[in-house]
């Protein structure tokens, strides 16, 4: 009796101690509630997508070993604070090998410190501010384009259509991404010879910008660029017609590129450019399983056909995992402080673009791109031009012209 | 600034202050008859607006009509919560009613989000955006519509309050309520009624509001802070003090927030703490305690 | 009955000073927060309790300590973090006499939204006076591993908040605060400088504060306006008192530690819901239990002398309070 009972509990321990070997767990704090909940549950399928597809092709091999990949994640309700405690609660009481980022600039900007603290490397792929990047933390990596360079497509599109163009109003959410997004407009706007004729920065939970909006009117600038969260850019555009402010073309940092946008906003929707970190038309090769944009939007499509384009953070997201996986197989070993080397020195190229970080954790080495909603229906990729879809449209027609 | 930027902040002005006398009327009328500070109120502008917005999606009511039924459904919450709930600590230290509304702002925001998730909703119908043009001032036809709407129940409520026996009884009650209760009236039902009223007037507003801004369970915190400040500005007493509190506030919310949004708060708040001290009875107030 | 009691507290205390050998890193960071819960509820009373003036915005100087010491540590001095603190409590109590001055005046729900709007106007200075505070990006502590620092430096500060409220409780400041509490004119008619006395209590409260700031400050690492000036922590500072017994020396202390216990367990097992228990439960004890549990407590010795229990445990504050 006590020896069966002695072997069975041995097999049982056993069997546990071989599952828990053979699973990398990646933990994660992402927003599935409250203001930038559609974001996070980008983020969160974009995570789970590759995980289930590394699974699917046979998991990680690492130095004789095969590993499952398992995503635990918990819901920080867009609060940042929220974000460094389950970290926190991550990496010491569920025992997580390695860290995948939240959605946003603020919640990475918590958790990085966090990391720093355990040694845990944390690839991010939703918080572009290079601010987080200044203090020296070798444990976050970003895969993402740093925040400044997100409207310069935009820009950069609107001046080839119309060289004319003199004035330009940047609107901004007052918080970490954001500022850097409208900072980085204004300069490359005046490098490029353009007046920057109004530049407010509006606070987080803002619900009304009319007033903003009828400074911005009395201006009368060529170019509105406003640089916020989906919620903020819908925002503008509606009241924006509401007001009548009608300037010959208009763009923001998020929310075009999020199917929300039209669904949201209609006919409202036309002519309004975007910024984008990634579309399916850009012609990429990768090294990983999906190699081409396209080929990954297909695939995501035909797990999740309620998705009709995809979003760059889907996209951004899951290339943080192929980013973590690779680094793991050159690293041979699961050790978080060697597979976070093994990150510093990666350079590969993927469906997503080149990953390759400098030595503050920061992908220089993507571009961004820039996007259009036109009035057949679609969204359009104009930006770079060498894979532009189709050429923008330009003028904007007034509001009450349409 | 120009002179169209000048007429357009007018015109803001003057549609925002529709809404905000309506939004905090009901906040004063609780207030001053009662003397209960009302920290759920934006609560309930949330629920209206909700009400609102799935009126529309579900049923195609459309926002302007769904304005009654929101007002009959807060009404009915309203007298509930007052009866069953706040009743029974009305007597008690101000602080006691001041949490209580605190933590029942808390638990219907929370089922709020609950139920309806924390994304954002707006309603929209195949007249929003329109309006017409006087000049360089624009004038959406929605805003106006809703300051149209504020204006009937604004003057409603005051013929109501100074004509009708109720509304006698009502404003009795809040003067001196063991003088009112000596001549038969029952005091927790006008308390009940008067609760119920400010409710029904914040579901309003929020139906309004759900088709002048995009709104999430959260929209509610703000407008109380903005009722608060419009209660302090215009004095309490009557309804014609608070539409001049909320002219006021409108004019100020509309300059500053073009001029300097990243402080809009501190120079409303500063505004605010100054007038406190100086003349807390507001511009058109009797002194209050 | 006394030394009962007494050993019972050394016992308490004995467990608490070597709890960091058995907890985990994680479990002892949720142990420090709770502590600087309490010494935020401690420093509210002597304004909210003992005077009777419930200031809504005492977070102004939750945020003024933690942003003091960060910025001071971070500085070209590079202060280490016991100065930086004191500094950063010093500022607090300056901040807090000069609004204290004018405010203090006001009277109820008055002084309350007043004191709200300084701490919702300090939040926003905080996001926009980029060029001292870097603004909505907030600013980075130097990183510090050790959870027991942060842990014990919190417990030392309860500790010493729970001797203070004792001794200025028997002081005249304690009584003077009473006295205001029950019927200032009373007070000012029998020679108290009701002004003085008040001050002293809101600067007090903004002391505690601003301590409780600098160590969660530190211990988060990163401080950015949204997450250290937000409301709810007044929210929780004072449930914290009404949840254990605001004007009394145990009562901060104990509400602290029930209201986290309760936090946490609504957490695990509530978490989409967990707003919405905590408002309950704020709801529950503002209509049955205002005083707390220590007057919970004092009305069950009464029942055990021979009272009923049912409505003179529960239902005493709604009989007192109904309008019928």
């Amino acid at each position: 009796m006590r020896r069966t009972l002695c072997s069975a509990a041995g097999l049982l321990l056993g069997s546990m101690t071989v599952l828990a070997a053979d699973t990398i767990v990646f933990g994660a704090a992402i927003s599935i509630t409250g203001k930038t909940a559609k974001e996070g549950e980008y983020t969160r399928d974009g995570y789970q997508f590759a995980v289930d597809k590394i699974n699917e092709l046979g998991g990680i091999k690492v130095g004789g070993k095969t590993y499952r990949v398992e995503l635990k994640y918990y819901d920080d309700e867009t609060k940042p604070e929220r974000t460094a405690q389950l970290i926190e609660k991550l990496i010491n009481e569920d025992k997580v090998n390695l860290i995948l980022g939240p959605y946003g600039s603020s919640p990475t900007g918590t958790a990085a410190p966090i990391v720093e603290r355990y040694k845990i490397p944390m690839v991010e792929a939703n918080g572009s501010a290079e601010a987080i990047f200044s203090k020296g933390y070798k444990y976050t990596f970003m895969i993402l384009s740093p925040a400044k360079n997100y409207l310069r497509g935009v820009i950069d599109t609107i001046l080839a259509k119309d060289p004319s163009v003199k004035t330009v109003a940047i609107l901004g959410e007052n918080e970490a991404f954001s500022k850097e997004v409208a900072g980085g407009a204004a300069d490359f706007a005046k490098e490029k010879g353009l007046d920057v004729v109004y530049y407010e920065l509006y606070p987080t939970n803002a619900q009304d910008v009319s007033a903003l909006l009828t400074a911005i009117k009395g201006k009368n600038p060529h170019i509105i660029l406003g640089s916020g969260h989906l919620q903020d850019s819908l925002l503008i555009v509606k009241q924006a017609k509401d007001l009548g402010v009608s300037p010959r073309a208009m763009g923001f940092s998020v929310g075009p590129s999020s199917p929300e946008f039209r669904a949201n906003l209609g006919k409202a929707a036309d002519y309004v450019f975007g910024a984008t970190q990634w579309t399916e038309v850009l012609k990429y090769n990768g090294e990983d399983a999906w190699k081409t944009p396209k080929a990954f939007g297909d695939a995501f499509r035909s797990k999740h056909p309620n998705y009709k384009i995809v979003p760059y953070q889907v996209a951004e997201s899951a290339v943080a995992v192929i980013a973590y996986q690779k680094a793991i197989e050159k690293a041979g070993t699961i050790e978080p402080t060697k597979v976070r080397d093994s990150l510093a020195a990666l350079d590969i190229m993927t469906f997503y673009g080149r990953i390759k970080f400098d030595s503050r954790g920061v992908n220089v080495y993507k571009p961004m791109a820039a996007e259009q909603y036109q009035p057949d229906g679609n969204k359009y990729t104009v930006w770079p031009f060498d894979v532009a879809e189709k050429p923008a449209l330009y003028p904007m027609p007034p509001w009450d012209k349409r | 600034m120009s002179g169209a930027e000048l007429g357009q902040i007018a015109v803001n002005a003057t549609l925002l202050s529709g809404i905000l006398a309506l939004v905090a009327l009901g906040f004063s009328l609780v207030w001053g008859i009662m003397n209960i500070v009302n920290l759920s109120h934006g609560a309930f502008i949330v629920i209206g607006a909700y009400l609102t917005y799935w009126m529309h999606e579900l049923w195609n009511v459309d926002p302007f009509l769904s304005v009654p039924v929101s007002m009959a459904v807060l009404f009915g919450l309203g007298y509930f919560l007052q009866r069953s709930l706040i009743n029974q600590i009305i007597r008690a230290p101000l602080l006691a009613t001041f949490l209580l509304t605190f933590g029942l702002e808390i638990l219907i925001v929370n089922l709020l989000n609950f139920f309806f998730k924390a994304d954002t909703r707006s309603v929209m119908t195949p007249y929003s955006g329109t309006g017409f043009t006087i000049g360089a001032v624009r004038v959406p036809y929605i805003r106006l519509g809703a300051l149209g709407v504020s204006t009937v129940l604004v003057l409603l409520l005051g013929a109501f309050l100074t004509r009708s026996r109720l509304g006698r009884a009502i404003r009795g009650t809040g003067m001196d309520i063991d003088a009112a209760r000596l001549t038969g009236v029952k005091a927790p039902t006008i308390y009940a009624l008067t609760f119920a009223i400010g409710a029904s007037l914040a579901g309003a507003a929020g139906s309004l509001l759900s088709m002048v801004v995009p709104f999430d369970p959260n929209l509610g915190g703000g407008y109380t802070e903005r009722a608060f400040v419009i209660c302090v500005l215009g004095g309490l007493g009557n309804v014609v003090n608070v539409l001049i509190g909320a002219a006021v506030y409108s004019v100020v919310e509309v300059f500053v927030g073009s001029r300097l949004p990243a402080l809009s708060q501190a120079v409303t708040f500063g505004i605010l703490v100054i007038l406190l001290v100086v003349r807390p009875q507001g511009i058109a107030g009797k002194s209050f305690n | 009955m006394r030394a009962v009691r007494w050993i019972l507290l050394a016992a308490v205390f004995a467990a608490l000073l070597v709890l960091p050998r058995f907890v985990t890193s994680y479990k002892l960071l949720t142990y420090t927060t709770v502590l600087c819960l309490a010494i935020m509820a401690q420093g509210w009373n002597f304004i909210g309790g003992y005077t009777g003036y419930a200031a809504f915005g005492n977070v102004a100087f939750f945020g003024i300590g933690a942003y003091t010491t960060g910025l001071l540590m971070l500085s070209k001095w590079q202060l280490s973090f016991f100065p930086a603190l004191a500094a950063g409590a010093l500022l607090a109590a300056l901040v807090a006499t000069a609004v204290g001055l004018p405010v203090l005046r006001l009277k109820g729900h008055y002084f309350a939204i007043a004191t709200l709007g300084v701490a919702e106007a300090l939040r926003e200075i905080a996001g926009a006076w980029d060029s001292v505070t870097q603004g909505a990006t907030g600013i980075d502590l130097p990183v510090r591993s050790d959870s027991a620092f942060f842990y014990y430096t919190a417990l030392g500060f309860v500790v010493a908040g729970i001797a203070l409220t004792a001794y200025l409780v028997k002081s005249k400041l304690g009584y003077g605060w009473v006295a205001i509490r029950e019927d200032q004119d009373a007070a000012r008619m029998l020679g108290i400088n009701t002004t003085i006395f008040k001050v002293a209590a809101f600067a007090l409260s903004a002391v505690f504060a601003a301590i409780a700031g600098g160590i969660i400050a530190y211990q988060n690492i990163h401080v950015a306006p949204n997450d250290f000036f937000k409301v709810e922590y007044t929210l929780q500072m004072i449930i914290a008192c009404v949840i254990g017994g605001s004007g009394s020396v145990w009562g901060p202390v104990l509400g602290a530690a029930v209201y986290q216990l309760l936090s946490t367990y609504v957490w695990s097992h509530f978490l989409e819901l967990h707003p919405t228990v905590l408002g309950a439960i704020i709801i529950f004890f503002v209509v049955f239990l205002p005083r707390g549990l220590m007057e919970l407590l004092r009305r069950l010795a009464a029942v055990a002398k021979g009272g009923r229990f049912g409505s003179d445990v529960f239902l005493a504050n709604i009989r007192a309070s109904r309008l019928d």
